[in-house]
């Protein structure tokens, strides 16, 4: 409740709407300009493997820090909770990654709620 | 543009072996053979991320067409997020706009590497819709499967991939917002937790040593640099710890035969 005060002081009605607006512009900003650099980027090898690279430690950084910082409702399950269920579900993928990945996401969604029941 | 000092070409140049090449009769084969690698484990993802999206939603006290908006407009969760968690704490919506953005500059790079991989003659102005269907699951799943397509049906096979993760997250957000409330706290937990948990799964799968390092050093530098500013540390890790990840392929790895594969 807290929460929803403070949102109403701050953004409500139309504030908020600008603020959906403007984060859909940017987003598809971001989408539109990759379209725009792609037309010329496919020869260019060296800026490929750079730019791979560049977005796969993006992408593990978002990834990193939902799990080990998260914000909201998963902050309240303990860190070496999170990062145990993340290893046990590494192991079920690694044990044959053709075909593991639907047994090892419900390994780690069933433990995690597992824990949500007995704590 | 091959030349043998070059290891890495234009990827819609490498050759195919003769499976990959025959492996879609035409570019309909290819909508729906795409419909159907989304329809397994990527979309059930997706959807059990847009239901806690949802979910989430609902408990913040936003409405059902704002909540559903984002996920139709928008189409990239962890931006949704950020956007929520913005509103909720109370930030202007200019400040919304940037960090939203910020988080967003993932999908540059995200088309580059992809987009290229397209026929020439499917690069037009029509791109500029399709890359709206582009998001995280979408892209990890082409990257893998494109190097056994034919590089002519791999737009249709992309469209047809993308356009059902895109048409799920809508219900899925409805769902979850209505659900909200009525499912125990600990089955919200376990659909809070899929989403970081696929992204994690999918590294496994990487098999370029530089992308492997790139991962490696992204999960190092992105909680540093999220202490530091939160809202500019997607870009400076992936830049920084990317930039790393290329020297080190460059320098090192790149001399070592049958390591670089």
């Amino acid at each position: 409740m807290e929460a929803l005060n403070q949102m109403s002081e701050s953004l409500s009605g139309w504030g908020l709407w600008i603020a959906l607006v403007g984060a859909c512009l940017g987003t598809y900003f971001c989408r539109a300009i990759g379209v725009f650099l792609s037309q010329s980027i496919n020869q260019e090898s060296e800026i490929f493997r750079w730019l791979a690279a560049v977005t796969y430690a993006m992408v593990a950084a978002l990834t990193i820090r939902l799990i080990v910082m998260p914000l909201g409702l998963m902050a309240t399950v303990p860190l070496w909770v999170r990062i145990l269920i993340c290893a046990l579900a590494i192991g079920v993928m690694v044990s044959n990654p053709a075909k593991r990945l639907v047994p090892a996401l419900l390994t780690g969604t069933l433990l995690m709620v597992g824990y949500g029941v007995i704590r | 543009m091959s030349s043998s000092e070059q290891p890495y070409i234009d990827p819609s140049e490498i050759p195919l072996s003769e499976a990959a090449v025959q492996r879609f009769k035409n570019p309909r084969d290819a909508f729906w053979s795409g419909i159907r690698d989304a329809a397994g484990a990527p979309a059930a993802v997706l959807f059990a991320g847009m239901v806690g999206f949802g979910a989430m939603g609902k408990t913040n006290g936003f409405d059902v067409w704002f909540t559903t908006s984002t996920s139709f407009f928008m189409f990239a969760l962890p931006g949704q997020v950020v956007l929520l968690e913005m509103a909720i704490t109370g930030s202007s919506a200019l400040a919304i706009a940037l960090a939203v953005t910020l988080t967003s500059t993932r999908f540059v790079t995200m088309t580059v590497t992809l987009f290229p991989q397209f026929h020439q003659s499917n690069r037009n102005r029509s791109l500029y819709a399709s890359v709206h269907l582009l998001a995280m699951t979408a892209w990890a799943i082409s990257m893998r499967e494109f190097q056994a397509i034919e590089a002519r049906h791999r737009l249709s096979y992309f469209v047809g991939l993308g356009l059902l993760c895109w048409l799920i997250s809508v219900p899925a957000t409805i769902l979850g917002f209505y659900l909200a409330g009525m499912v125990p706290p600990a089955v919200t937990l376990g659909l809070v937790f899929i989403n970081p948990l696929f992204f994690l799964l999918t590294f496994t799968e990487v098999k370029p040593w530089i992308n492997r390092i790139a991962l490696f050093l992204g999960c190092i530098f992105g909680p540093i640099f999220f202490i530091v500013d939160r809202d500019t540390s997607l870009l400076t890790s992936g830049l920084v710890a990317g930039t790393i990840a290329y020297y080190i392929d460059r320098k090192f790895l790149r001399k070592k035969a049958g390591v670089l594969g």
